[in-house]
């Protein structure tokens, strides 16, 4: 039997099936890939083409703001993942531990994720507002009056700001999925150290991270992706300001491409393409660095 | 106990952190903006019900959220018929070149969108397709096909070949085996990728502020990104603009929290 359905494939069917899906791939994904490659040889404005050769890559390498882009996502690719999965994790930890009304909880802390980052960049554009703003309210009113600041004008603390921002919105989601894979580990081994008299620490660190660490890498590298392709928050909040302190990636292809008056189209391919290297080659980083060595058998 | 109960506080003050910015909104989009900047803070004394009609006919609301009913509902059928078909035949025949056209679609998944989304912008403007709401549509289905077919490919996997061999041996069609044995048995996952789905597409916000400028097919978060522009300090009718975007998910959360919280983490729980 095996062997026949191996060999007489239904090939009409398999097409059928598949083709729809892969015409709408090609022509809105495959090709727009390639043809931004191709842009990125050229000056593209909206009646003529010409081509550069690598004149627009010689550029970006000299571009200062488009590095300082580079550097502001990278930091905040880098920094997120760790703030979001760490509070993710003690939070899971505290519905696991079966307080009363967990399950409340959990929707509740689920919520932000739901909400656009449109609707998330103005609700924080009030939250850091300098006058009314509810961060500053609090810190008034608990006498921390010298720390208020203008979160989101300040340069120096600009980036942090939104970087709290993405960590706040993003946290409950990873305790979700965390807390489902507490859940799913065998009870007995957490009973067992229990036991043997294992601290609270101990526990942590020894059992139950080795336990849940393929889910943690996973959510890791989610949450790193996620945050190599951030716009909407930086374009609703400061729109890359101020004097480039949060300009991210995507916000300065946005500005080249569709703002500047300069209808060039292919500098801020050149940048995507670049970009595009880039994500590429951290995540398949990151997937090598994290792959499992090591898989526990429980 | 004395750690029970700190625990109970410290998880009490997460949910007013994570929960509270948007009761805030909330109590905002029911007072004028006078009555906001007296102070940001008060409970409304009078319950202004009649600023969600105002925003829905007078601030043009009821046309985004048209609009981004339209798009979204449109891509979410279409996502979900070409991406189960895809994922199926997938999943389900073991032909030369399968893992391979598997992995060209899954890749798609951490590609930036910059990557895609300039010459998105040219191949629009070449089919007359740019700023309108089909041309939209067509993009919505493109960047969230790879994730539907990635989610429920994993899912069809999942079925018995027996299944299948039985259904043929009874005369079924690979097309009846499709539609009368696999999609019946998959409406979980498929329910999951259509709340999934609805949920990303009535947020999208990068696609839509590239390919839409009229005003009349603004979707709901360029809607509301204007009035941020127009009237900044209109903070009241703003928080009245940003209940209605998020009414409806709020709505499905409330009915479906479970499978929209499982639709949401799909994707990172392996």
């Amino acid at each position: 039997m095996v062997t026949a359905r191996a060999d007489r494939q239904p090939w009409g069917a398999i097409i059928a099936f598949l083709l729809p899906a892969f015409t709408v791939y090609t022509g809105l994904t495959a090709y727009p890939v390639l043809r931004t490659f191709w842009n990125s040889f050229h000056k593209v404005l909206p009646r003529s083409e010409e081509f550069l050769g690598l004149a627009n890559y010689t550029a970006l390498a000299q571009d200062d703001i488009f590095w300082r882009a580079v550097l502001n996502t990278f930091t905040w690719a880098c920094i997120s993942p760790l703030v979001e999965v760490g509070i993710a994790l003690l939070l899971a930890l505290a519905l696991y531990a079966r307080i009363p009304g967990a399950r409340f909880f959990r929707v509740a802390w689920f919520t932000p994720v739901l909400m656009s980052y449109v609707v998330v960049g103005i609700v924080w554009a009030w939250m850091y507002n300098y006058d009314w703003g509810a961060v500053n309210a609090l810190l008034r009113f608990l006498g921390l009056g010298n720390f208020v600041q203008a979160w989101i004008g300040d340069p120096k603390i600009a980036l942090p700001s939104l970087i709290f921002v993405t960590s706040w919105m993003w946290a409950g989601f990873n305790m979700v999925v965390l807390l489902a894979a507490l859940h799913s580990l065998p009870s007995e081994v957490i009973e067992a150290a229990e036991l043997d008299n294992c601290g609270w620490g101990a526990k942590l660190w020894h059992i139950i991270i080795p336990l849940v660490k393929p889910t943690l890498l996973n959510l890791l590298v989610l949450s790193f992706i996620g945050k190599m392709k951030i716009f909407d928050l930086v374009w609703i909040t400061t729109q890359g300001g101020p004097l480039w302190s949060t300009e991210t990636v995507s916000t300065y292809v946005y500005k080249r491409a569709f703002e500047w008056t300069s209808f060039d189209l292919g500098y801020p391919s050149t940048i995507a393409a670049v970009w595009f290297v880039f994500v590429l080659a951290a995540v398949l980083t990151l997937t090598w660095l994290f792959r499992q060595r090591d898989k526990l058998e429980y | 106990m004395i750690s029970r109960a700190f625990l109970f506080v410290v998880v009490t003050l997460y949910t007013v952190f994570a929960a509270g910015p948007f009761v805030w909104v909330a109590t905002m989009s029911v007072r004028t903006t006078t009555e906001i900047s007296l102070d940001h803070y008060a409970w409304p004394q009078i319950w202004h019900w009649e600023k969600f009609p105002i925003a829905w006919f007078k601030s043009n609301y009821q046309v985004y959220f048209q609009n981004s009913l339209v798009v979204v509902v449109a891509a979410v059928i279409v996502l979900t018929v070409i991406g189960s078909m895809a994922a199926h035949c997938l999943a389900r025949y073991r032909f030369r070149a399968n893992r391979l056209l598997y992995f060209i679609i899954f890749s798609a998944i951490i590609f930036p969108p910059q990557i895609t989304i300039i010459s998105m912008f040219q191949i629009l403007v070449q089919y007359g397709l740019y700023n309108s709401l089909p041309g939209l549509t067509l993009v919505y289905i493109a960047i969230q096909l790879p994730l539907t077919v990635y989610i429920l490919e994993s899912f069809f996997a999942r079925i018995p070949a027996d299944l299948f061999d039985a259904a043929r041996m009874d005369g079924y069609s690979e097309w009846e085996i499709f539609w009368k044995v696999s999609l019946p048995i998959a409406l979980p996952a498929i329910s999951t990728t259509i709340i999934l789905n609805f949920i990303l597409l009535w947020n999208e916000f990068l696609y839509a502020v590239v390919l839409i400028t009229d005003e009349a097919k603004r979707t709901l978060p360029l809607g509301i990104q204007r009035f941020i522009g127009d009237t900044m300090y209109d903070v009241g009718m703003i928080a009245t603009g940003l209940m209605i975007a998020i009414i409806p998910v709020v709505l499905i959360y409330a009915f479906f929290s479970e499978k929209l919280i499982q639709g949401m983490t799909a994707g990172a729980v392996k």
